[in-house]
């Protein structure tokens, strides 16, 4: 009621519903066909707000509106990263969109409205509000992957993720009315009190098969990861930079809040289904990725690897072990915002250059750029001095602590086989014989970008507890 | 039995039946239309619930809007629903056996456990002058603020969406402005300019002396 | 409170009951002689040689889901319009926030030009 009202705790979001209309109608009245405006409004406004952002990291745990909004450390440091990406990601994209007519307001404001939606998932504390969190980002989700119009790849990729996500939905709906029926509270304290008072019975445990299947599904985890490449591979691939890199960070945020949050009294029921999941997308992921030729399908299958490693440690169930699928997820953002980059900088004309091939004479031609790829593909392949490493070694740590030896083993052991396909890019950038200067970009803002991002990669890795801290005071600061 | 037993077994039956015709009539228009009767007889079956505004809701928004809207797509849409129909009779023993599981999974939970009759009271029948909409409209707005306004956002994402993905601008716009007919005048319309008289020459030599010029 | 909707369910049965009755009594009643020809399209005489179905401008579809929206909104706003005075202050900023950005959706779309044909 009126008395748990309490706007400070629900500021970030105002503010970026309220700039969102603005930039709405600004951009109504635009008649620059480059956007220049929407796009500064779009970048201030993530800057605004990442500023608001630091200002409440070390807040203190606040419940209000009736129990359905919270604003913890958790939520603060995941929607920091939340706003860097996209930053980042809207950088790489204006080159891009600007060759193939998708630049259009329209893209910046489905934008702003999905890292909205990610906000919500990420601070609600009722399933009611994870839920509807969730529908805002797919739904400013489909919109941006059918954008291109014109292309038959980008529509059908856009059906695909419509229907996929809709079942997704449906699932993790399902499953939440089971509970809700159950319990009789969408509340998830209420959920979690009630599993501490009564315990997890049958028909808590059946709405948990369908609230983490409806997970992984969003995830693109396997056995549910058949839409995902198709998606990353047919969307523009500004959009796959986007779509592959931030709403993953949100998406853990959910995660964490429905899964421990609600249901950490049951995790004896719900953490051997996730880390199935997660041995299956590791094994799956890292093994279909070493036959594909398309840049842009061996990183999606990468990412399904990626998540595996990630659903380890959610799987683990300590503390420490959610701080580190929290590193590892943010990092994986920034690398995989790097690799889809790539493509990006690749095509930043009319034609589409997605093959692992087009690469050639990267090494020869444009050296700089050689090297900052290696870095990404070193990165994620989780070599040492560079980001990638540092989250995969915490949750092999973790793993074998809490006795998941044999899940480490093969986690490390398919780990090396993933080692292959991403040397194979290096190998075709410096030791394929080429007779041609490969494409790139000559946005100046891209090719500052894609540095940035890549020296980022280097220095966090240098000190990834920087990163690490954060990610530890967000649960250090639950207890 | 009861009264309201009937009633709820009577649409009970004519939702299992018409969702079943939805996925098994060879027409499609038949099965969206089979899909307002599902909707129909599910509203019906609310309201039992004593969740009137929901029922009365799924009258308004689904059979009214959403399955209008449907209809209107499958019954102009050039697709070819044989193709879409292929491999049914193949893939429907898993199919059935699925739901067939289900089904169990789901009566079990239903009859036994925590989920069956005996662990829950059957909930007192409300009086007559007990409004459901009121019990929602008090709490919807006040506890439910943060999920209202999502929904609001939502549907503001849903009109972006829908104009950007289909709208193709207001090109060939032919629609009057009355405004501006009724300030044309002589002055915008028609321009007079004086000039000398001009004495034209036979036209064939003039395109003779330009083709020669053209061919040095 | 179900006994109010009793007349909708007498009204259902009585609904159901006489169009079953009517086409009931039409097929037991009227004459029947079958014939090929009367089983055939009337179609101006000759044969239909295409389908009726056909590719239709998607304006239709965006006019149609723009309504949709608005319908949307209205089923919001009936519980809200029955509470109306006992509602605080704070629920009633509510329902305005909603219909502010829903307007703002409005302006959208009406300056963009969504809503002309032709």
């Amino acid at each position: 009621m009126a008395d748990s009202v309490n706007y400070s705790i629900i500021s970030s979001e105002i503010f970026l519903l309220i700039a969102l209309c603005v930039i709405m109608l600004v951009d109504l009245f635009q008649r620059d066909k480059e956007r220049k405006l929407t796009f500064m409004l779009t970048q201030g406004s993530l800057l605004t707000l990442f500023i608001m952002g630091v200002q409440d990291l070390g807040v203190q745990e606040t419940i209000g509106f009736s129990g359905h909004w919270i604003q913890d450390q958790f939520a603060v440091v995941l929607k920091l990263a939340i706003y860097l990406t996209a930053f980042i990601s809207l950088l790489y994209a204006r080159p891009f969109i600007r060759e193939r007519n998708l630049m259009r307001g329209e893209y910046y404001l489905l934008t702003l409205f999905s890292i909205l939606g990610m906000m919500i998932m990420v601070s609600a504390n009722s399933l009611l509000v994870v839920y509807l969190g969730l529908e805002l980002l797919s739904l400013s989700l489909y919109a941006l992957v059918a954008l291109q119009r014109d292309s038959n790849d980008a529509s059908e990729a856009a059906v695909k993720y419509f229907v996929m996500g809709g079942l997704a939905s449906g699932f993790l709906l399902y499953g939440i009315s089971l509970v809700y029926g159950m319990t009789g509270s969408i509340l998830i304290d209420e959920v979690a009190n009630y599993i501490a008072v009564s315990g997890a019975n049958l028909m808590i445990q059946f709405g948990l098969v369908f609230i983490v299947v409806g997970i992984s599904f969003k995830f693109g985890a396997a056995p549910f990861h058949m839409w995902l490449p198709d998606i990353y591979h047919g969307s523009p691939s500004s959009i796959t930079a986007y779509i592959s890199s931030v709403p993953k960070i949100a998406a853990f945020g959910m995660a964490f809040r429905v899964l421990e949050s609600s249901f950490g009294g049951a995790d004896i029921h719900w953490t051997p289904m996730i880390m199935i999941v997660a041995m299956l997308s590791v094994i799956v992921g890292n093994i279909v990725a070493l036959i594909q030729t398309n840049l842009k399908r061996m990183l999606s299958y990468s990412a399904i690897a990626h998540i595996g490693y990630f659903l380890l440690g959610l799987s683990i169930g300590t503390d420490e072990a959610y701080a580190a699928s929290m590193f590892y997820i943010i990092v994986y953002a920034l690398m995989t915002l790097a690799g889809f980059g790539i493509i990006i900088f690749m095509s930043s004309d009319k034609n589409d250059y997605q093959q692992i091939s087009d690469l050639r004479g990267m090494g020869r031609y444009h050296p700089w750029y050689a090297l900052m790829f290696t870095i990404i593909m070193i990165s994620m392949a989780g070599i040492p001095p560079l980001i990638g490493f540092w989250p995969k070694l915490e949750i092999f740590r973790l793993l074998v602590i809490n006795d998941h030896v044999l899940a480490a083993v093969v986690a490390i052991a398919f780990s090396v086989v993933g080692l292959v396909y991403y040397l194979k890019v290096v190998k075709e950038m410096y030791f394929t014989e080429a007779t041609d200067s490969p494409n790139v970009s000559n946005s100046r803002s891209l090719k500052i970008a894609i540095s940035v991002n890549c020296l980022l990669l280097v220095i966090f890795g240098l000190m990834p507890d920087r990163i690490y801290y954060y990610c530890l005071s967000a649960f250090t600061s639950l207890n | 039995m009861t009264f309201q037993v009937i009633v709820f077994y009577s649409f009970a039956a004519w939702v299992v039946f018409s969702a079943l015709m939805v996925i098994t009539s060879k027409n499609s228009v038949k099965a969206a239309l089979f899909l307002v009767l599902t909707f129909a007889s599910a509203s019906v079956i609310w309201l039992l619930l004593e969740a009137e505004f929901l029922a009365l809701s799924l009258i308004v928004v689904y059979v009214g809007a959403v399955m209008v809207l449907l209809l209107f797509v499958v019954m102009m849409m050039d697709i070819d629903y044989a193709a879409l129909r292929q491999g049914f009779v193949k893939k429907l023993p898993f199919a059935i056996a699925a739901s067939l599981a289900f089904f169990a999974l789901l009566y079990f939970f239903i009859t036994h456990g925590e989920f069956s009759a005996v662990h829950f009271a059957q909930p007192e029948a409300k009086s007559a002058d007990y409004s459901n909409i009121k019990e929602l409209g008090r709490v919807m707005y006040t506890d439910y603020v943060i999920a209202f306004e999502t929904a609001a956002v939502i549907l503001l994402v849903a009109i972006i969406s829908a104009i950007a993905l289909t709208f193709r601008g207001r090109k060939h716009r032919k629609a009057q402005v009355i405004s501006k007919q009724l300030a044309a005048n002589k002055r915008n319309r028609l321009k007079i300019v004086s000039m000398d008289a001009v004495v034209e020459e036979p036209v064939s030599q003039v395109n003779d002396v330009e083709e020669e010029g053209e061919d040095k | 409170m179900l006994e109010n909707y009793l007349p909708i369910l007498v009204f259902i049965a009585i609904g159901l009951g006489f169009g079953a009755f009517l086409e009931l009594a039409g097929y037991l009643a009227a004459p029947r002689k079958e014939n090929f020809d009367k089983t055939l399209p009337f179609e101006c005489g000759f044969d239909a040689f295409e389908d009726a179905r056909n590719k239709f401008d998607v304006r239709f579809y965006l006019v149609a889901i723009l309504f949709i929206i608005f319908d949307l909104e209205v089923a919001f706003l009936f519980p809200w319009a029955v509470v109306f005075q006992e509602l605080s202050w704070f629920a009633i900023g509510a329902m305005g926030v909603f219909l502010g950005l829903l307007v703002v959706g409005f302006i959208y779309e009406w300056k963009k030009g969504a809503l002309e044909w032709e």
